[in-house]
This record gives structure tokens, C-alpha cells and sequence, in this order.
């Protein structure tokens, strides 16, 4: 992590090299990180990590053409080379459909707690003692614990041509823990600001194992009522970020929102927006371009409403900004990097109760969203926990399940969320996740299971 | 910068813990390029160097690994200092004996070969290449979208270990491919050479991109996205399937690939994708698939981009089978996984760049070719479809119930190529559809393709392997 002086000395030198390559407008991201990641196996802490890094990201601007490079190195003459590539990825490009010129406005940011003091100074040792604890509580269930445990402390620091300086300091905290049982397994998650607690996500992930420990059905493919916990739903909604939501998937055409702007689409009870100010999810106060986060509904009472875009793709495309860039000249022109879901009214026991035969979802493995992008058709199977419900009750373990399932069918179907929000994390995206409710849908497709060797 | 031997043997000197079994200082520079055009017009060139430097250190039973983007020599110094530090830590929640399998000392350097260097190539010549390609896919109104990439890889790495090794390696990749996006009120069909995303892949230079031939292929491409909007829908049900080469390498990839990874059998990577049912009792008395399926891990082959000359542990490319006449026979392992199945470590420990922990990683992982021309196993089946290039892959935590799709089916119909059908899907069980399997086409269909996006671990690291694969049959599979 660097200090705002240290971040902002290194931009003003790339825009200046920017300048003197001969572009007309610049700007550049400075992004530095000290992140520790602990993963387990078998209740043995195995690989144990620490990386410090940086890296620069120059964006140059010649005749209206784009321009990038990176490095990660910082000196002068790194820097100028850096720039003089940029400069001639700009000079052999075409220029850019309707652009109106990097971000200029310079409106203020929102004010958002982006850091935890305890988080970034956490030690590896006090790490490592969390994750005994949690291996030593869960043998007395003959429990072995899997999992990954991260803490992080990132500097975030953005530079334009036209005077836009934004600094942040922001650390997270996150972790998977799988508990493995005899007769099954259990998953828990989170995701914060400040470090998250692994003992408890190991009870947690324990009851999950051991629940109907002893109670094993079967069941044959076809559509039923389910019941998904939030890692479920953010993988399927992460999917959407590829081959929906993002400017590109609306450029060639593949995303189903390509003539359904305005139009109602999937449910009323369901909303899906970009919001990096909810103090409930992890607060973030601009994109890489420099704009401010603001609450930007994607899709609003089941009502499309407008793609994530960045700005070169908001003037190609003629939709308003959206404040989510997270790639100076990335191919996806745009991505929601803090998924939100509205809630509901409902509980999950209540969602449950409900439920006179169905499954209950712990998460997803192995999602694939590239069978048919226009109707969000994707794939993929259960696990670390599955369950039978039946008459309001959940009664026994299920093998894991194959599903192939279109999201916009899916999400028209939502007879239920509850009105508590949990967070996940993703592997693509360290500045935010997704936070969902549990869902309650019904006529999920089941097309096969896990069958024995 | 570039450290230099005296300096990286220094700091392994230096670590002085008395615990301290091992320790191996890794430095990479990795430089990237990519070009790609989209209906007319430069969309992406972008170009990165990543410098990093990763030490790895065994204290006790406790690993630590420490990385930094600075690679100056206090840096290095600090990093050591810190994977230290991280080690010690590990002791606290370590659970079980480290045992690393025997390694020689080496001091040597390795190279990819290549004719024209990719970078000597003008940016202007492979634009114009990918422009020359793509330009004449346009016009009909139905294609919404036609694009081409070209990308070029160097990656220059240098590994010390207290083993007494000291290495020098460099690979250089080059790939490309042209897509056709066609699109008819709702239905929407991509059709991709030689393969999606980026295309194919290889240790080469220019002249890779050369005998592509994009300019010549990208009209079938055009063409084979249009027919796809009219073709009939693939239909669901059981029946004969021959997978072609392409998609027959991600099947591979997907269903022998990962499951024989020795750290995803034992456990170790279950946090993100999952374990594996090839369990260490099933060596040697399994029946993975059929007396036709031989499955090595190859990483030796010249010109392929899961070769190398030593692995992030320093141990040797090698060659080795995994399924031999359909039998269940070995895993890709590294030292520190080996021992637990009494063997020494085959050489597959790979990170993405020095800033990452390796882990054991595919190389080539190739289906030998049979002995029955394609043309022959075609005009033998009665009735089946003939499925090729990915579309989508699914498979599950174990790696035995998998789903892929295809750009791209036909129809067979008394050994004849019939229709072109769309949207095909298909799925099983994996050892049941390997024992299918009952003819693999010979050498002529045989192909080796590069994955430069291959994904694991936690943080995710992309690995560039490669699978070489003929195409094949496989009877009774369940479609749709």
C-alpha cells in the first residue's frame, strides 16, 4: 500500500510522459496491494502467502484514439517507455465512436468508510491461530476443515489530463470454509471490510455437514421448487456481469438486455443494481475513471434499464455513465463490480415452510453462462450441501445436481426473498462482490446428478 | 531488474532459521501484446511487462511464500525476510509432515524455439493480418459482429533453490484466431478459428500465425455462423458421438486433466473447484476408460505451450502416461505431493509468474492417436452426431458428471455427414463415457492445442497448458 504522495508522484510523471509522447488527454490508475492469503486442507494450514504489489496503468488519448500499456515498474525511464507504447497502441488505433473526452467533471465523491486499521496490520501468526482454533473445534465433530482465508490492504489512486485526483485506502477481508464430514459437506462465506471471523464460519459450515448426517435420498431430474442461499445466486449473477450487463455484452449483441431497455423482463420482485455506496456492502467512492459511485439500477422491478458501461462505451453506446470502469481499456467496456440484490420480506425458515417439495442450495460449482447468452441459459451442478425439502420441512441429503437453466426464465419465477443480505466475494474482483438474499424460485431445471464411480 | 546468480545464492545463504528446510528464490519478467480488431477497427492493443520476484521458504512443517513487484535487491532481501516470517506462522496451524521427494541439482538454461520473433513483427503488420482476415467476413446483414486476435507471450524466469539448482528459461508464444458473431431477431450464433477466446496457442513465433491461414479459414467462419441461424437444434437423447480434435482436447482437459492432479485427489484444492474421484487407492486398478484411451502428460513436446524445461520446483519436463489401455496409471504431482503415493516428483509444479505460489499444473496432456482414419470411424456409424470447437464446459466437484456444448454439430447418418445442427449438447459420467470409447482416429486428426486460460488456486493463477487429441468415438452418450 502507498501513501497518496507516493501514488500521486508516480501518476503526474506518467501523465507528463503522456504528454510529452504527444497525447491529447491521459489518465492513469496507480494501484498498490499487500494481501495475505492462508489456504487450508484437510484441517492443515498448507499454503500460506504474502504478496506486495503495484502496478501502473497508462491510458493515452491521440486523435481520439485509445491507447494502454502497463508496468510495474516506476522510474523514469520505465515510465516513459510505458508511455511511448501506449502512445503507439493509440497511434495504430481507430478513433473512438462519439467520444466526448475522458472525465472532466470533477464532482465530489461520496463520503464512505473504506478502511479498517485492525485489518491491515492483522499478523500471519494471529491468522494461523484462528485456523487452529477452528481445526481443533471441528475434530470433536470429525469434522476436517478446506478452505481459504484472505486480508488485504490496498492504495487506489487515479489520475486525468484534466485535473481529476482520487485516492483511496481500503482493506477486505474474506473466506471460504468447507467442513467435511462422513456423509457430506457444509459451506459457509464472507466478506468485509474488517477481518471476518473463521471460527465461526467453521461452525457454521459444520451444521451445514452435519445436518441429516444420516438421512440420504435420491432424486430424479426435473423442475422443482428451490431454495438459494446467496453464494448460489452470486454465482449465476456473476455469469451476468460476461454475458449480459457489460458494455461489450451489449455491443455484439449476445446480452438479452440488447432491445429490452424499459421493457419489463423478468419479475417485479426482483432488482439488480450497481451499489458501491449501501454501508451494508463494501463501500467504494469511484471507479477508475474517477467517477463517483452512485446507485445505478441494471435491472429495477424487473425492468431493464441500462447496461454497466464505462465511459468510452457510454458515448458509444448512448447511455448515461455508470461509474464502472475497473479496466482503462479493458475489452468488457464495464463491469458491476458491487452486485446488489434487493431484499425482501421473508425469512429463510419462512421461504422454507413454504416449500412443499423442493431443494435448498447451499451454492454452485462450476457455473457456465455460454450455452445461450440471449435467454441467460446456464449450467451447473450443486454442492457442500444440498437438501430434500418436503412439506416445509428439510428432511435428508441430496447428491449434487446438474442443472441447465435459462436466468431470465428463472428470475421471473422468484416467489420469495428474505429481507436478510448476505456478502460474497469473487475471484475477478477485489473491490466489491455481490450481496443477495436467499431466493426462493420455482421450476428450477435439474438435468442430472453425481453419480457414483 | 535482473538479478543476477551471485545475488539470489546470496540471499538463500542468508536465510538463517534453524528450522529451514528448503528455500527457492523465482524471478520473472513477463511481456505481453494483443491485438484484436472488430468489424473494421483496432477494438484492444494493449501491452504489459509484469517484473516479479516470489521466495519460497520450508521451515518445520510450515511453508511460507512471500512475492513482491519490486525486484531491486533490497526488495528481494525484505521478501526472503517475510516468507520467513509467513513460515513460522504456518507452524501454528501446520497439521502435517512435509515430505519433499529427492531432487538432483541443475544448472542450465532453456529456451522455446521460434523463427521470427514476435515483437519484430510491426504492429502494423499484424493489424493489417487480422484486417486482411476479418474484412471480407462482413456484409451480410445478419453478421453483427466479426473480429481476430493476435497475441504474443514472453516469459523469462530465473529459479535458485537451497537444492543447489540454478535456471534460466524463456518462453515464447504466439496465437491468434477470427470469430463471426451472427445474429436473427432472437437466435444468436458465434463461430470461431481455430478455436474461441484469443484462438490457438503455441510456442512459436510469427510463423505460427502464418500457417493459421486466418485470411483463407475466415469465410468458412463467416459462412458456418450463418448456417448455424436455419440449422435445426441438436436433439436431446441418447445416441453415438464423434468428438472432433478441438473440443475433444478441452474434454481432456476438463475429465482427465484436472482429476489426475495429485493436490486436487488429496485434497488440496477442494476451496475452489473441487476435488477429484481418482483417489490414490484407485492407482493402478482402475478402469478409467476403454482399452483404446492412453492419456500421457507430455511435457516435452517441441512448439507446445504446456512444455518447458523445468518446473517451479526444478525438477525435469517429463514424459509419462496417466491412463494406459484405458487403465487408471498416475497423477502429475511435485515434490511435496509425491512421496504421499511412494513416487518421486514428475515435474508439474507451475506458478503464473514468480508472484505466485506454484502448484501442480497440467503440461500437455495428450490422447494418443489410434490407428482409424477419421473418414473411417464416420462411414462406420450407423447413426450419431459429429460435435466440435467448445462452446461451454461444466463439470462437477468431483470431475464425474460433466456437461459441454459445441459451436457446432452434424448429423450422421449411415456413415455419411449429414445436416449442420445447433446449439449441441452433451453429458455423462466421466470413467462410463470414457469406457465408451470405442475407436480414437489416428495421427492425421491429431492436433495439439494450447489453453493459455487455464485456471486455479486461490489467488486464481492462469496457466498456459496444452492437449493434443485426435478425434474420437464414443457410444450411447447422453445429448441435449
Amino acid at each position: 500500500m502507498r501513501t497518496n504522495a507516493d501514488s500521486f508522484a508516480i501518476l503526474e510523471s506518467a501523465l507528463n510522459a503522456a504528454n510529452a509522447a504527444g497525447a491529447s488527454e491521459a489518465d492513469a490508475v496507480f494501484e498498490s496491494t499487500d494481501q495475505n492469503i492462508s489456504r487450508f486442507a484437510n484441517s492443515n494450514l498448507h499454503q500460506n502467502m504474502s504478496e506486495v504489489s503495484a502496478e501502473l496503468t497508462l491510458r493515452v488519448i491521440v486523435d481520439d484514439a485509445m491507447g494502454v500499456a502497463s508496468t510495474t515498474v516506476f522510474d523514469a525511464g520505465e515510465i516513459a517507455r510505458t508511455a511511448a507504447l501506449a502512445r503507439e497502441a493509440a497511434k495504430h488505433s481507430d478513433a473512438l465512436q462519439n467520444f466526448s473526452g475522458l472525465y472532466r467533471a470533477n464532482e465530489p465523491l461520496p463520503e464512505v468508510r473504506t478502511f479498517d486499521d485492525a485489518t491491515a496490520a492483522i499478523a500471519p501468526a494471529a491468522k494461523a491461530r484462528a485456523l487452529r482454533e477452528m481445526f481443533d473445534r471441528g475434530s470433536k465433530f470429525n469434522i476436517q476443515f478446506a478452505g481459504a482465508y484472505g486480508t488485504g490492504a490496498s492504495s487506489i489512486a487515479v489520475a486525468n489530463s484534466h485535473g481529476i485526483r482520487r485516492y483511496c485506502t481500503v482493506t477486505s477481508s474474506d473466506a471460504t470454509v468447507i467442513a467435511i464430514g462422513a456423509n457430506g459437506s457444509g459451506y459457509a462465506t464472507a466478506l468485509d471490510r474488517a477481518n471476518v471471523d473463521v471460527v465461526t464460519l467453521g461452525d457454521e459450515a459444520t451444521f451445514k455437514a452435519t445436518l441429516c448426517k444420516d438421512t440420504i435420498e435420491d432424486i430424479e431430474p426435473g423442475a422443482y421448487d428451490v431454495i438459494l442461499e446467496p453464494p448460489a445466486t452470486a454465482e449465476v449473477v456473476d455469469w451476468m456481469n460476461l454475458i449480459t450487463l457489460s458494455g461489450s455484452a451489449y455491443d455484439d449483441g449476445s446480452s438479452f438486455f440488447v432491445n429490452n431497455i424499459g421493457k419489463q423482463v423478468v419479475g417485479t420482485n426482483f432488482t439488480l443494481a450497481d451499489d458501491a455506496l449501501d454501508p451494508d456492502f463494501l463501500p467504494f467512492p469511484f471507479d477508475l475513471e474517477g467517477l463517483p459511485k452512485r446507485r445505478v439500477a441494471l435491472i429495477e422491478r424487473g425492468i431493464v434499464r441500462t447496461p454497466a458501461v464505462d465511459k468510452v462505451y457510454a458515448d458509444r453506446l448512448g447511455f448515461a455513465p455508470t461509474a464502472t470502469c475497473w479496466n482503462l481499456g479493458g475489452t468488457e467496456h464495464g463491469s458491476a463490480f458491487h452486485l446488489s440484490i434487493d431484499g425482501g420480506d421473508a425469512t429463510r425458515e419462512e421461504l422454507i415452510r413454504s416449500t412443499k417439495h423442493g431443494i435448498w442450495v447451499t451454492r454452485f460449482n462450476y457455473v457456465n453462462g455460454l450455452l445461450e447468452p440471449k435467454t441467460a441459459l446456464m449450467t451447473g451442478t450443486t454442492r457442500d450441501g444440498t437438501f430434500l425439502i418436503r412439506d416445509g420441512e428439510v428432511v435428508a441429503r441430496l447428491p449434487n445436481l446438474r442443472w441447465t437453466q435459462s436466468i431470465v426464465e428463472a428470475f421471473s419465477r422468484i416467489e420469495g426473498l428474505t429481507r436478510e443480505r448476505r456478502r460474497v466475494a469473487t475471484w475477478y474482483n477485489h473491490f466489491g462482490g455481490t450481496i443477495a438474499p436467499v431466493l426462493k424460485i420455482g421450476g428450477w431445471n435439474f438435468t442430472g446428478k453425481q453419480s457414483a464411480v | 531488474m535482473k538479478p543476477t546468480r551471485s545475488q539470489l545464492e546470496d540471499i538463500l545463504a542468508s536465510l538463517r532459521d534453524p528450522g529451514l528446510r528448503y528455500a527457492d528464490i523465482r524471478w520473472t519478467a513477463t511481456h505481453e501484446q494483443h491485438v484484436r480488431v472488430r468489424n473494421g477497427e483496432v477494438e484492444t492493443l494493449s501491452s504489459t511487462i509484469d517484473r516479479a520476484i516470489g521466495v519460497r521458504v520450508l521451515v518445520g512443517d510450515g511453508w511460507g511464500f512471500a512475492a513482491n513487484s519490486d525486484t531491486s535487491e533490497d526488495s528481494l532481501r525484505r521478501t526472503a525476510r517475510r516468507a520467513v516470517e509467513v513460515a513460522a506462522a504456518s507452524n501454528i496451524a501446520s497439521t502435517q509432515r512435509v515430505v519433499l521427494s529427492d531432487i538432483e541439482p541443475h544448472v542450465a538454461t532453456w529456451a522455446s524455439s521460434f523463427e521470427i520473433d514476435p515483437w519484430s513483427i510491426p504492429i502494423e503488420q499484424k493489424i493489417e493480418h487480422l484486417l486482411a482476415s476479418t474484412d471480407p467476413m462482413r456484409g451480410d446483414d445478419r453478421i453483427h459482429q466479426v473480429s481476430g486476435d493476435i497475441s504474443c507471450y514472453r516469459q523469462e524466469k530465473i529459479f535458485a533453490s537451497t537444492a543447489g539448482s540454478y535456471i534460466e528459461q524463456t518462453t515464447t508464444e504466439m496465437g491468434g484466431g477470427v470469430e463471426a458473431v451472427a445474429i436473427d431477431g432472437s437466435e444468436f450464433q458465434r463461430r470461431t478459428y481455430p478455436n474461441p477466446f484469443g484462438g490457438d496457442f503455441q510456442a512459436a513465433g510469427w510463423e505460427f500465425i502464418e500457417r493459421l491461414d486466418l485470411p483463407r479459414k475466415a469465410l468458412g467462419v463467416r459462412d458456418e455462423a450463418l448456417a448455424l441461424l436455419t440449422a435445426p437444434k441438436a436433439p436431446a437423447g441418447r445416441t453415438d458421438l464423434i468428438i472432433g480434435s478441438a473440443q475433444l482436447a478441452l474434454q481432456v482437459h476438463e475429465s482427465c486433466g484436472h482429476p489426475t492432479e495429485l493436490d486436487r485427489a488429496m485434497g488440496l484444492e477442494i476451496s475452489l473447484a473441487g476435488g477429484s474421484f481418482l483417489q490414490p487407492s484407485m492407482l493402478g486398478n482402475f478402469r478409467y476408460g476403454s482399452e483404446h484411451v492412453n492419456i500421457v502428460g507430455d511435457a516435452t513436446v517441441p512448439g507446445s505451450i504446456g512444455s518447458f524445461g523445468f518446473d517451479d520446483d526444478g525438477v525435469p519436463a517429463q514424459r509419462f502416461h496417466l491412463i494406459e489401455k484405458g487403465m487408471f496409471v498416475g497423477y502429475l504431482t511435485g515434490r511435496d505431493t509425491a512421496p504421499a503415493i511412494g513416487r518421486k516428483s514428475n515435474g508439474t509444479v507451475r506458478a503464473e509468474t514468480a508472484a505466485r505460489i506454484p502448484i501442480i499444473r497440467m503440461t500437455n496432456i495428450n490422447l494418443e492417436p489410434g490407428t482409424t482414419p477419421l473418414a473411417d470411424i464416420i462411414a462406420d456409424t450407423k447413426r450419431g452426431i459429429f460435435v466440435e470447437t467448445n462452446k461451454s464446459w461444466s463439470i462437477d466437484d468431483l470431475r464425474l458428471n460433466f456437461q459441454f456444448g459445441c459451436e457446432v454439430a452434424y448429423e450422421i447418418e449411415n456413415g455419411r455427414l449429414g445436416r449442420m445442427l445447433k446449439n449441441p449438447l452433451y453429458t455423462g459420467n466421466t470413467p462410463e463415457f470414457w469406457r465408451s470409447c470405442d475407436a480414437v482416429a489416428d495421427r492425421a486428426s491429431w492436433q495439439i492445442w494450447g489453453l493459455p486460460n487455464c485456471g486455479k488456486g486461490d489467488p486464481m493463477q492462469t496457466m498456459r497448458v496444452a492437449h493434443g487429441a485426435p478425434a474420437a468415438r464414443f457410444r450411447d452418450v447422453e445429448m441435449g
